[in-house]
């Protein structure tokens, strides 16, 4: 794959610069709108968690959002948030359709996409044949990608080949620990060497949860923020233990602080995060 | 009447300050008026708390999942029995720095339970900025002041100490003699037990000092409590 010099990665806009003061009814009349992709060529990486993780957040800032899962036909996504995800494939047009072209129609503004394990590359190419990119290129639309990273060189690699497609997007390289993860430490050779190929927007390290608490997340089948809330699917009173609700709090909050650090909220919808 | 459910957590972030004898004492009050009483013995090596009292106190290792769940869930039961946490020294850091993860004192308070601060107090300055620490961060918990002088005296100055401390109320709990505190060291001797049958063969001076002793303690108790559920009361707000 050619490599392109990517040395012109958008930079975060300055608060109350002329790039984002709207009016309200400017606000309102025309919202740009947002897609996040999350994701990663290696697999047990924690897309999903960080795609559940980032539905709660918005939710939690009462920023509207809609899902989509690739992990087709039957998605993790899917599972935790049915109301808000649909199952896609993104290499097929129909579902390239149902998210790019009601991208501007929708009442939901940002849309969440979780890229199946070793999708990353063929999604964002699928992207760029679809003129996705080209109007992220012209301003149309504010492209976020979280390439979350694995704990091995090859991750490294995935760097350098996903490079070419997010050079107009808010690239941000995800660390997650919530699997216990130990990231090897890159010396500075090797980091320059695959670093000076892009540049990022920066990046978003997500903490380690506790494993009983991630296991009982898992087996309530439900959001993480319901799980706080000690509430069912169904929106029922549940049982859950208090010690692991408030594991779970504690991490999601930490996610929360970690997003608002890199101004994820401006980015898409010119909001700012919320006291935590 | 219902009766409130107190959850006291007996602390100190200094070893031999009398948390585990006002842990007992607490626990002993209550049972001896026949009410059931849930303890936690946080110091999983050498549950002395827990020892004493195998039906009713149970050792938890506050670095174990389990454990955690097993204590805080716990405490967070609203039947109105008294839960009483020995917080060993040891796990003093741990332990409230779980309280403030997980907001147990706000979810305690959002249910209900009246969360008690026992805070034993020693002459150094960190028992004073571990208590202040508690009061700022805690301010819908109540403090008191445990000052066992038998364990951790404050000298001549201890009245001047004592008022440093942002205490809500205060327990003295007196110093015993060596022949009674040998008795009570003693993991078979029960206090409910002596005060409904003394042993015989005690001797008739010990047997009076401890008397007098856990009646001083018991007196407090009764005092708070009763000062406890008066302002408790919808008539007098």
């Amino acid at each position: 794959m050619a490599h392109k010099s990517l040395k012109t990665v958008k930079p975060i806009p300055e608060k109350g610069s002329a790039t984002v003061v709207k009016t309200k009814a400017q606000a309102r009349s025309h919202v740009k709108p947002g897609v996040i992709l999350v994701g990663a060529d290696k697999g047990g990486v924690g897309k999903t968690t960080i795609a559940r993780a980032l539905l709660d957040y918005l939710a939690g800032n009462n920023i509207l959002s809609r899902a989509f899962d690739t992990e087709s036909p039957r998605g993790t996504l899917h599972r935790f948030h049915p109301e808000l995800t649909s199952v896609v494939d993104l290499t097929s047009t129909s579902d390239q359709m149902k998210i790019i072209d009601t991208l501007n129609t929708a009442e939901v503004k940002v849309s969440v996409i979780d890229v199946r394990a070793g999708g990353l590359g063929p999604a964002l190419h699928a992207l760029q044949d679809t003129g996705f990119l080209d109007a992220v290129r012209e301003g149309e639309i504010t492209f976020v990608v979280f390439h979350v990273l694995g704990s091995s060189i090859a991750s490294l690699d995935e760097i350098t080949e996903v490079a070419p497609y997010v050079e107009d997007a808010y690239y941000y390289l995800v660390k997650n620990h919530v699997n216990d993860t130990t990231f090897f430490e890159w010396d500075p050779v090797t980091h320059r060497k695959y670093f000076e190929k892009v540049n990022t927007a920066g990046e978003i390290t997500i903490p380690k949860l506790n494993e009983m608490a991630y296991e009982q997340v898992e087996i309530s089948g439900t959001p993480f923020s319901t799980f706080v809330a000690n509430q069912t699917a169904s929106g029922d009173e549940a049982n859950h233990s208090f010690v692991l609700r408030g594991y779970v709090r504690t991490w999601l909050n930490r996610i929360g602080e970690e997003f608002d650090r890199v101004e994820l909220l401006r980015l898409i919808s010119g909001k700012t995060g919320k006291e935590r | 009447m219902r009766r409130r459910t107190i959850v006291f957590i007996a602390c100190s972030p200094h070893a031999r300050t009398g948390v585990s004898t006002t842990a007992r004492l607490l626990t002993d009050y209550y049972l001896s008026r026949n009410i059931d009483v849930v303890g936690f013995d946080a110091d999983p090596h050498e549950p002395f708390y827990g020892d004493l009292f195998p039906s009713h106190v149970r050792p938890i290792d506050l670095n174990d999942v389990r454990g955690q769940i097993a204590l805080f869930d716990s405490l967070l039961i609203d039947d109105e029995r008294p839960k009483i946490v020995d917080v060993w020294h040891r796990s003093y850091d741990k332990f409230f720095t779980m309280i403030k993860e997980i907001r147990f004192i706000e979810e305690a308070v959002k249910v209900g339970l009246e969360p008690i601060f026992l805070y034993h107090v020693d002459p150094s300055e960190r028992s004073l900025s571990g208590a202040l620490t508690l009061y700022r961060t805690w301010s819908d918990a109540s403090l008191i002041a445990v000052h066992n002088e038998g364990a951790s005296p404050l000298g001549a100055e201890q009245h001047e100490i004592l008022s440093y401390y942002p205490a809500r109320g205060k327990f003295v709990i007196g110093p015993l003699n060596a022949p009674a505190a040998k008795v009570l060291r003693d993991p078979n001797f029960s206090i409910t037990r002596f005060l409904t049958a003394p042993p015989s063969d005690m001797s008739i001076v010990v047997r009076a000092a401890l008397k007098y002793w856990i009646s001083s303690a018991f007196t407090q108790f009764q005092s708070f409590e009763l000062r406890a559920a008066l302002e408790g009361l919808d008539c007098l707000r």
